[in-house]
């Protein structure tokens, strides 16, 4: 017994070492212009972003030009695009201090508190010394903010985000666009009266679920809903809470999703809208190439139209403000900062707008005009042009807002009150209960 | 008795599994004991919080409960259709007289393919839109009435995500149970066949007993398996709907890397070590009972 009593004493000090070992170190957060020489070597991005999508291939061939100048540079580029697998690993590395010099976050808690820490580079002072900040886009830079107002993320793209749906199938079931987000149950109702799914959801990963909740307190109280409700300053169980627990409930009452959506996934729901099952899906312009390309079935091409999240009465935010978000961002560690990283990301933020744009899509700046494809419908042109009529406030996704325990309980709570499983009084009481259980860990 | 040059090379043939064994599995057993004292998000300075995280577990936890009783659940189905599916096919297997090997390979393959794929199989297995194999089975046979969703409503789910995990395994532990069915003495069974045992007798009174030693070893492995459950129910509804499927390895994995508390996290794991123990203890008493009767 006394032999495994110090077994455990052992353990408990090397743990402790451990724990200490990884803790701390780097430049300060604030020092974005480091002297001294460009020593090149390899650098390695974690991000979360599709292998063959355009931000991976655009900085592979910036890469490319920078090591011409600079023998012995290279990127190195290690994707995880699915976002829980990744959320996991860049938390896993943080703790072990163990993050590359450059790492995908969205504007989280938890990134919050690594920014606090001093681990991360300011992006605002560094956009700012590299003389690209006044180029980006307001609402891109905004989105990658901390509620104080602090920037510690690049955001690399830009999109909008619509709900997208069938002519035909609205013709059909004798219904016109929704005016007000208190229409959308009634055109669900008439919809499956026609024999027709209302809106295709990707509820395998939760977030295209969680983006409903956001809507009717946006539209009723503003962006401050949530950064109040996050810390446990408001409740579900004020008016604009109440309003979006009955008003997704009503959605489920409905039926306004697809039986069974709990376990489909993201490209089961885009088929259905793409084959003329489903009458709307709520999306962002990333899916443009399939949407308003001639990659869509012919069957509806000429059917599919989007509107803007609708507003409802008394709404205290304007008709062209929705969900704008510029992804992930990109954030610089501190710790390994230093002349070369400064002077690649000098060159790489500087040529990235043009060629990003050149894709056909929305770049996070203002400096370069987005190239149509070829193979483009009308549609395509009509999407990017709303980008110039935004208005000042966005919807953050509470997904990257509340702290990671709250999260998983409203996506798992939110799945339950559309299906019908819990009233709107039992999950109000239960994440009431659950932020003011967890928010005080996150929000000191 | 070994002489004791030959103790000395066993011994110190032991020493490196031994040492490998301490340090992949009793130290990390240790490290998550010592975690559970405290409140950490991996980034934070570690908080000593004493039994607070036990406590809040036991006593303050929906979530962790409702995991164990689904684990429970998961346990129950596992077994019967591993252990309950395995007995049977190797019964049935030591009366065929031709295609043994086919039907062998047949039910082992399950075993060799990956959970991932696996996962994925099923999830279109039962889907409803568009239209899985069991639903469409079910409306080919007249029994469109059972048609749903299965892996989102909450009354079916656990069963869902328990069936591939049973099915996967069956093959296995039909392969062990069938070597030992066939070990028992062919002279025994004639002359109690000779006596007037009808074949349930035969089973209960001669063969069972008989393979008792390799039955305890595959319900100890089965239950072990069962209570570490986690990729199958993880890939295939992520504990979902709301907690309707979540099993303690999987509240716990999301405790750690979604939640970022490991100091909790490791409070659930070093409950699942515990209730690891007890399940084999327990076996192991109630089998030495029943064979003790």
């Amino acid at each position: 017994m006394k032999r495994l009593m110090r077994t455990a004493a052992v353990a408990a000090a090397v743990t402790l070492a451990l724990a200490a070992c990884g803790s701390g170190g780097g430049n300060p957060a604030a020092n974005v212009s480091p002297t001294g020489d460009i020593k090149p070597r390899q650098i390695s991005w974690l991000l979360s972003r599709p292998a063959d999508g355009a931000v991976i291939n655009i900085m592979k061939k910036i890469a490319d030009e920078y090591a011409q100048t600079h023998p012995g540079f290279s990127l190195n580029l290690i994707t995880t695009p699915d976002r829980p697998s990744y959320i996991q690993k860049y938390e896993t590395l943080a703790a072990a201090n163990k993050l590359p010099e450059l790492f995908d976050t969205d504007a989280t808690p938890f990134a919050q508190q690594l920014a606090k820490q001093g681990k991360m580079v300011d992006a605002g002072k560094l956009l700012k010394d590299l003389g690209l900040y006044d180029n980006f886009r307001p609402a891109a830079l905004d989105y990658q903010r901390f509620d104080d107002g602090s920037l510690y993320m690049v955001p690399m793209q830009f999109e909008l985000e619509f709900f997208w749906y069938n002519k035909a199938l609205f013709q059909k079931a004798g219904i016109t666009v929704p005016t007000s987000l208190d229409d959308l149950p009634a055109a669900c109702t008439a919809l499956r009266k026609a024999g027709i799914t209302p809106i295709a959801l990707d509820g395998q990963d939760q977030w295209p679920l969680e983006r409903y909740a956001a809507y009717q307190p946006f539209r009723q109280a503003g962006p401050d809903y949530v950064t109040s409700l996050k810390k446990n300053q408001a409740k579900f169980a004020d008016a604009p809470g109440q309003k979006t627990v009955n008003w997704l409930s009503s959605l489920g009452q409905s039926k306004c999703f697809s039986e069974g959506f709990s376990s489909q996934g993201y490209s089961d729901a885009q088929n259905q809208f793409t084959s003329g099952q489903a009458a709307m899906y709520n999306i962002g312009t990333w899916e443009l190439s399939s949407l308003a390309t001639d990659k869509l079935n012919p069957a509806v091409r000429n059917d599919v139209d989007f509107f803007t999240l609708p507003t409802t009465s008394g709404s205290v935010t304007a008709a062209n403000e929705y969900v704008s978000p510029s992804g992930i961002g990109m954030a610089v560690n501190a710790k390994t900062y230093d002349p070369l990283v400064a002077d690649f990301l000098k060159f790489a933020l500087t040529k990235y707008p043009a060629e990003y744009a050149a894709t056909g899509a929305l770049a996070p700046t203002t400096n370069v005009q987005t190239t149509i494809p070829a193979n483009a419908t009308p549609l395509y042109k009509k999407a990017l042009d709303k980008a110039t009529d935004l208005g000042t406030k966005q919807i953050m996704p509470w997904d990257t807002q509340l702290d990671p325990t709250s999260n998983t309980r409203l996506q798992q709570e939110l799945t339950l009150l559309v299906q019908g499983n819990v009233s709107p009084s039992e999950f109000t009481s239960t994440m009431d209960s659950t932020i003011a259980q967890n928010a005080p860990k996150f929000f000191k | 008795m070994l002489p004791n040059r030959s103790r000395l090379s066993v011994l110190v043939f032991l020493l490196p599994p031994l040492l490998l064994y301490g340090v992949a599995v009793l130290f990390p057993i240790l490290q998550s004991l010592f975690l559970s004292f405290f409140s950490w998000n991996g980034i934070s300075d570690m908080e000593f919080v004493g039994f607070a995280n036990y406590v809040h577990m036991l006593s303050g936890d929906g979530v962790f409960w409702r995991s164990f009783f689904n684990a429970l659940g998961y346990l129950a189905i596992c077994l019967v259709l591993q252990l309950g599916g395995a007995l049977f096919v190797a019964s049935l297997l030591t009366s065929l007289r031709r295609g043994r090997e086919l039907v062998k390979t047949l039910y082992l393959l399950p075993a060799v393919i990956s959970t991932v794929a696996i996962a994925f199989l099923f999830v279109r297995i039962y889907s409803i839109d568009p239209v899985g194999l069991l639903n469409q089975v079910l409306g080919w046979i007249g029994l469109g009435a059972l048609e749903r969703p299965w892996l989102s409503d909450v009354n079916t789910v656990l069963a869902a995500v328990s069936a591939p995990e049973g099915w996967r395994f069956t093959g296995l532990y039909m392969l062990i149970i069938y070597a030992a069915l066939l070990a028992v003495p062919q002279e025994l069974e004639e002359a109690a066949r000779l006596d007037g045992a009808n074949r349930w007798q035969l089973f209960t009174k001669i063969r069972f007993p008989h393979i008792r030693p390799v039955w305890i070893t595959t319900t100890i492995m089965a239950t072990t398996y069962g209570l570490r459950g986690f990729d199958i129910p993880y890939l295939m509804t992520n504990g979902g709907p709301g907690q309707s499927s979540e099993l303690l390895t999987t509240y716990m994995y999301k405790t750690a890397f979604t939640s970022t508390d490991f100091g909790y996290a490791s409070t659930i794991s070093v409950f699942i070590v515990v209730e690891c123990l007890v399940a084999v203890g327990f076996i192991l008493l109630m089998l030495k009972r029943k064979a003790d009767a």
